[in-house]
């Protein structure tokens, strides 16, 4: 009995000594499986290395580029014997809060997909991405991408990532349903109005959108604001350099909760997903949707007829200027040399030409290079980049401001479309937010 | 005898220490470090500010999206309390009768339980989706023209969400509830149908006392589960519209995760903490000294 019980105890002595003589052993690092894939990856810059000859690296990217990304990833290490590329993928608001945690734990992946603007940002202002000033001098960037994208990419005062997209947002409409009600392509904001009404008149939700998470809304009363304050007045209040409490923004905000008022758009979008949103216009339920020019690679993969889709610049009576935004892939801070050469010759392998044209449906193209080509089958990138080029952008809202901002005027968005908060009201509360963030980052 | 004595012990510490060092690693510590965070502004990664108890008074007197968490959370806790503790006490109770297909009525109506919580809020998604969802159709169906935004309108959403989230949430307390029942016995009920008793007062005044332990058991973890309901706000309405469905926890991720106020969001965690402890430790102490 008691051989047993020092046996035992011998056991569980040796079992602690195992644990925490494990735990010594672990650098930090973690491994990760996210909830839309099986891909396990380590989490942790700092466990990626040199591992007998191969520098392994770690990417974190979106979901909706999954099939494109697992071939192209699997073809890179099967020809680069010395690199080792593991992915991780998240949905849209997922890989947002997954590098915040990430960030704040030390365990960035050596590369991660983000946006420019505010959300980029914050890794360049804590430096926690790659300023890759000196490798762009180097390797001589300025002939490779295009000066817009580059000037996106520049976040506090560096060069804080691989520039992959430039997007612009145009209003997608059903060429058949206008055709149906005799409905022109708007010209001004009373045309467009009067299409809405005729739209709304035919039992036709005019305009798909979905308030969960706020940012699709956003980009119809950003547009809205856009055509009541004019270009400079806007880009001012972007920057916080002019009050947003204005007349301009009230006379925005009235115009919204017109519109939420007249069923312009779909019951109950307040609360719906904006993934959702695509499904109303491709059932024809909704004519008009304020996307991206990635929505063309949705129309293919959703196997839809591109025939029955154009785009026409929101005209907001100025210049017509769209929203537009960047997308990069940032570098962790702490990679090293082998890693971040790693990381690049991944990165320049994934938006190849070649890459970029086989997988084109998921790709936000044209890719952000000088001398880009346009996408085959895509009809309306094309076209949404020389109306870009001709009515000039603005930088999308959500990325202009501060996500606590930003999530003020998702509030406002809500209130209004419910009825609990008058435009004037809401014109104040977005100011407020903006000066209490002002306030606390002083 | 003394000395063998020791030697037990000594083992004992031994068996404890690996689950000990673990529980101290991953409770403990962080919760005491939480705590300590608290009292900082701090955006997770730059140097700490230290406030002292500024982050807490500041979330009291000037928050209105932080009060408005708090009313939202006690209302989830006293739906939780009456509603989902007295149907799935009705549900164990049915489900404790002897009755044909009764194996299989248990596991149909625990089985929700084991459904992910942001797998039940797609499914409710879609159940509420005001154009085609299940609800507004059947109403349709019947010839009605009832039409309800159920998530959307700030009027009706929490309640709509709760009963999404009661869907799944009575699985676990029925199955307490029925453990409980089963172990009442059945000579006390024999015996209190013979002095008379039955029906509704029989299961009042027996059966319910008898289930005391049951609820303490029960009413803790729906307290908990209530104050720490995250998965089906998140999923559903992402605390909106405009706040409506805001709870303490959606709020401490927006601030944490969202805005960078680490300090904030430990704040929040922490009143959650103590909301907590202030409501079960005097229940569970309460119903402990009566035993």
């Amino acid at each position: 009995m008691k051989a047993k019980k020092g046996m035992a105890f011998l056991l569980a002595v040796m079992m602690l000594v195992t644990m925490v003589l494990a735990g010594c052993g672990n650098n930090g690092a973690g491994t990760e499986t996210t909830g839309t894939t099986d891909t396990e990856v380590t989490a942790s810059g700092k466990s990626s290395g040199s591992s007998g000859g191969v520098t392994e690296v770690t990417f974190w990217t979106l979901n909706t580029r999954q099939n494109a990304v697992d071939p192209i990833v699997e073809a890179f290490n099967s020809q680069n014997k010395d690199i080792k590329v593991t992915v991780a993928y998240y949905d849209t608001d997922g890989i947002k809060d997954a590098c915040k945690v990430a960030a704040s734990s030390g365990t960035l992946p050596n590369m991660w997909f983000n946006w420019g603007g505010s959300l980029g940002g914050f890794y360049a202002d804590n430096g926690l991405c790659y300023d890759l000033t000196e490798y762009a001098k180097k390797n001589d960037w300025e002939n490779k991408f295009s000066a817009g994208v580059l000037n996106l990419c520049q976040l506090g005062g560096q060069l804080s990532g691989y520039p992959t997209s430039y997007n612009v947002l145009d209003v997608y409409y059903r060429k058949d349903i206008f055709a149906q009600y005799g409905i022109q392509v708007p010209t001004t904001f009373e045309e467009f109005e009067a299409a809405c009404a005729t739209l709304k008149e035919n039992g036709i939700t005019p305009i798909s959108t979905a308030g969960l998470n706020g940012w699709h809304v956003m980009r119809f009363v950003e547009l809205l604001i856009e055509h009541y304050a004019g270009s400079e007045l806007h880009d001012s209040m972007n920057t916080f350099d002019s009050s947003y409490n204005c007349d301009a923004v009230v006379q925005a905000l009235a115009k919204y909760k017109e519109f939420c008022e007249k069923g312009y758009f779909p019951a109950g979008f307040v609360t719906a997903d904006p993934n959702d949103t695509r499904m109303a216009v491709f059932s024809g339920t909704a004519a008009m949707d304020i996307q991206g020019q990635w929505y063309d690679g949705m129309i293919i993969q959703e196997e839809q007829d591109m025939n029955l889709y154009d785009t026409f610049a929101f005209p907001s009576g100025g210049t017509n200027r769209l929203s537009a935004f960047a997308e990069m892939t940032q570098f962790n801070a702490k990679n090293t040399d082998a890693q971040l050469e790693a990381c690049m010759k991944f990165m320049d392998y994934y938006y190849s030409d070649e890459n970029a044209e086989k997988y084109a449906e998921y790709y936000n193209m044209p890719l952000p290079k000088i001398g880009a080509k346009m996408p085959e089958g895509q009809p309306n990138v094309a076209k949404m980049l020389a109306t870009a080029e001709t009515n000039g952008t603005f930088t999308i809202t959500d990325q202009a401001f501060p996500t606590e901002v930003a999530d003020a005027l998702f509030n406002v968005q809500d209130a209004i479309a419910n009825g609990q908060m008058e435009p004037a009201e809401g014109a104040a509360k977005i100011q407020e937010a903006i000066e209490a963030y002002q306030a606390a980052n002083k | 005898m003394k000395n063998s004595d020791n030697k037990r012990d000594w083992g004992a510490y031994a068996f404890m220490l690996p689950a000990g060092i673990i529980y101290l690693s991953v409770i403990v510590v962080p919760v005491l470090y939480s705590l300590y965070i608290s009292l900082f502004k701090w955006n997770g990664i730059g140097e700490k500010e230290f406030l002292g108890l500024r982050n807490y008074i500041n979330l009291f007197r000037s928050d209105p999206i932080f009060l408005i968490s708090i009313k939202n959370n006690l209302i989830w806790i006293i739906l939780t309390i009456f509603v989902t503790m007295t149907v799935s006490l009705g549900f164990a109770v049915i489900l404790n009768k002897q009755f044909r297909g009764r194996t299989f009525f248990r596991g149909f109506f625990y089985f929700p339980c084991v459904i992910a919580p942001i797998a039940v809020s797609i499914i409710w998604r879609w159940i509420y989706n005001p154009n085609v969802g299940f609800i507004n159709q059947f109403f349709k169906a019947i010839g009605s023209d009832f039409s309800q935004s159920w998530i959307s309108d700030p009027k009706v959403s929490i309640y709509a969400i709760f009963v999404a989230a009661l869907w799944q949430a009575i699985g676990q307390p029925m199955i307490l509830f029925l453990a409980g029942l089963q172990a009442v016995s059945p000579d006390v009920i024999e015996a209190s149908r013979i002095d008379g008793a039955s029906g509704i007062k029989q299961f009042v005044l027996i059966t319910v006392p008898l289930l005391k332990e049951s609820f303490v058991i029960v009413i803790a973890t729906l307290i908990v589960s209530a104050m720490k309901v995250f998965d089906v706000i998140q999923g559903l309405t992402g605390g909106g519209p405009n706040n409506a469905t805001q709870m303490l926890s959606t709020y401490m991720y927006s601030q944490t995760f969202q805005y960078n106020n680490v300090g904030i969001g430990t704040t929040i965690a922490c009143v959650m903490v103590i909301m907590m402890l202030v409501v079960i430790v005097p229940y569970v102490s309460f119903t402990a000294r009566e035993d």
